[in-house]
């Protein structure tokens, strides 16, 4: 009972530092400042135009159920709590799992300090970590978005495979057409009359 | 002078560029030489623009069978085809990384033709040809980039129809809401939405494409006929025979840039470079997103646009239109030296333009 009512109070007293609901504008500058690319509330938020209208995604648009899922994930004050947010995306409900809801509201006095306490996780699987997209201003829940370059090397490695199969194709391709086209000039040669066959190399 | 003098004359220069004696697989194939020289990579341009429309033609018919064209389900449509059908995403990035290859190749070619002075006599209409093809391709790339129905792509169709209606205001009396109709009549109605998506799909996948394969049977005729201009000043005197020889060099080409692009393909999706909010499906009650501009193969005239006045742009690109089309006529007594430098200012603009347009533009508007 005790410990239910420190719970309480202690929830009680926290609840202030949850705020409304609002999008982070100190996250979303601070990530266009440091990638040049331009983000929207969407980067962890369910609406791009953030948690605030009457939009799907939105707090307007909440039915009770959703209300009492977003008031759950306001009080996951802490890291560890899984959360399931009507409000935020899958990348939104990984931050406050893994930072808690106390940390991220003082991480807005240094936003890009949240990349080294986000670990490696990669939620969408395009082999460039959630932290690194964060870096890079490129959506970490959208597998063909990424910093063009670090896609270029991750895929790479990935598909080494398919890319040594396609040289070996088209060389095979390019061999079988030069051949087609060599036996086709000696036979037009032939019928039309002409001069011996070219040396090509 | 007599209109049957006219018309004698009419069809002199016809038979000139189109001589129907040449009109044999023996002339145009068997006997036809190459001529070599330092100049010569420049003739394999014509073909690699060829080839990369060959593909364009290729994966947009592969696409087609899954491209909604309703303002409703496009987004989605193009979002499924790259996430969900197996090859789909690969499909679309050959399509998009080609189109710019092919835009890219087709602009070579053309400066390339210009500085070897190509485009004399017997080639006017070769060259005109070419020029026209070019007009083309941009308006490939234009009508295509509307088709996903993304923030980026109806933003930047408003804009780029939006520039015609512009030109209303250089215009006397009732010529002045000429240009509105003019917009209107592309767009189907007051502004961009069902009826500009069905056109653009019209014009990009049936329109587009049938002239574009009449123009091009009739430029890679025109090509045949007269064989490969000199280029140079003084002749090497060293040839090769077009078939097989270069044609088989050609397609070595080919298939060099074909894995290259392949791989280039399957590795960066095209998407990556645009910030993510641009590629959100497009929604006529939200806030329009920051940094809509075009493909960069229009910035030679976007970003003039943005920190020029418009009559000014609006009337260079007139002059450079006609005055393309008009090239054989305008420089047929110029050295190749001079045009040389032509091309190489053109070139230097260009990619001047294309790299750096962003840090000019922010350096003139004051960083905005």
């Amino acid at each position: 009972m005790r410990a239910r009512l420190a719970t309480i109070s202690l929830t009680l007293a926290l609840l202030p530092l949850a705020g409304p609901a609002h999008a982070h504008p100190e996250f979303e500058k601070a990530i266009e400042a440091r990638s040049g690319r331009t983000i929207d509330c969407a980067f962890c938020h369910a609406h791009p135009d953030g948690p605030e209208g009457v939009h799907a995604g939105q707090i307007g648009a909440l039915s009770p159920a959703d209300m009492q899922a977003l008031n759950r994930a306001r009080t996951a004050f802490e890291p560890g709590t899984e959360v399931d947010s009507p409000i935020l995306n899958d990348f939104g409900d990984h931050l406050v799992t893994a930072l808690g809801k106390k940390r991220l509201v003082a991480l807005r006095q240094a936003p890009l300090k949240m990349v080294d306490e986000l670990g490696d996780s990669d939620l969408d699987g395009d082999g460039i970590s959630d932290a690194q997209e964060m870096l890079d201003g490129t959506h970490p829940l959208m597998r063909h978005h990424g910093a063009p370059w670090s896609l270029f090397v991750v895929n790479l490695q990935r598909s080494w495979f398919e890319i040594v199969m396609l040289i070996i194709a088209t060389f095979f391709g390019v061999y079988g057409i030069s051949h087609l086209l060599r036996w086709f000039g000696h036979e037009a040669r032939g019928a039309l009359g002409g001069e011996e066959d070219p040396k090509d190399g | 002078m007599k209109p049957a003098t006219r018309t004698r004359r009419f069809v002199a220069f016809l038979a000139e560029r189109l001589p129907a004696e040449k009109m044999s697989l023996q002339a145009m194939v068997q006997k036809k030489e190459v001529p070599v020289h330092r100049w010569s990579w420049a003739y394999y341009l014509g073909g690699l623009a060829l080839f990369f429309f060959v593909i364009q033609i290729v994966t947009g018919l592969m696409m087609l069978f899954y491209y909604e064209p309703s303002v409703a389900t496009a987004h989605a449509s193009v979002e499924h085809l790259t996430n969900n059908v197996p090859g789909g995403a690969l499909i679309r990035n050959l399509h998009a990384w080609s189109s710019s290859a092919m835009i890219l190749s087709v602009m070579l070619h053309l400066l390339t033709t210009f500085a070897m002075k190509a485009f004399g006599r017997p080639r006017e209409l070769t060259w005109v040809s070419g020029v026209l093809l070019l007009f083309l391709v941009f308006g490939f790339g234009f009508t295509g980039y509307l088709l996903p129905w993304h923030q980026i792509a109806v933003n930047a169709t408003k804009v780029g129809l939006g520039s015609i209606e512009q030109f209303g205001e250089y215009l006397p009396g009732d010529l002045a809401d000429l240009p509105r109709q003019i917009r209107e009549t592309i767009q189907g109605g007051a502004t961009v939405g069902q009826a500009t998506l069905s056109r653009f799909y019209a014009i990009h996948v049936v329109v587009l494409p049938l002239i574009s394969l009449g123009l091009l049977g009739f430029h890679l005729l025109s090509v045949q006929l007269h064989g490969m201009s000199p280029g140079v000043d003084r002749p090497t005197g060293r040839t090769e025979k077009f078939f097989p020889l270069f044609i088989l060099k050609d397609l070595k080409v080919w298939g060099v840039v074909f894995l290259m692009l392949a791989v280039v393909a399957i590795c960066i999706p095209f998407d990556a470079f645009l910030d993510y909010p641009l590629g959100a499906p497009y929604n006529p009650l939200g806030s329009t997103p920051d940094g809509i501009k075009p493909e960069w193969y229009f910035f030679w005239m976007y970003y003039p646009l943005e920190l020029l006045p418009f009559w000014l742009v609006a009337g260079g690109m007139g002059v450079l239109q006609v005055g393309l089309l008009l090239v054989p006529r305008i420089f047929r007594g110029t050295s190749r030296k001079v045009l040389r430098t032509l091309a190489a200012a053109a070139a230097v603009y260009l990619i001047v333009i294309t790299l750096f347009g962003q840090a000019i533009y922010e350096m003139f508007s004051g960083g905005h």
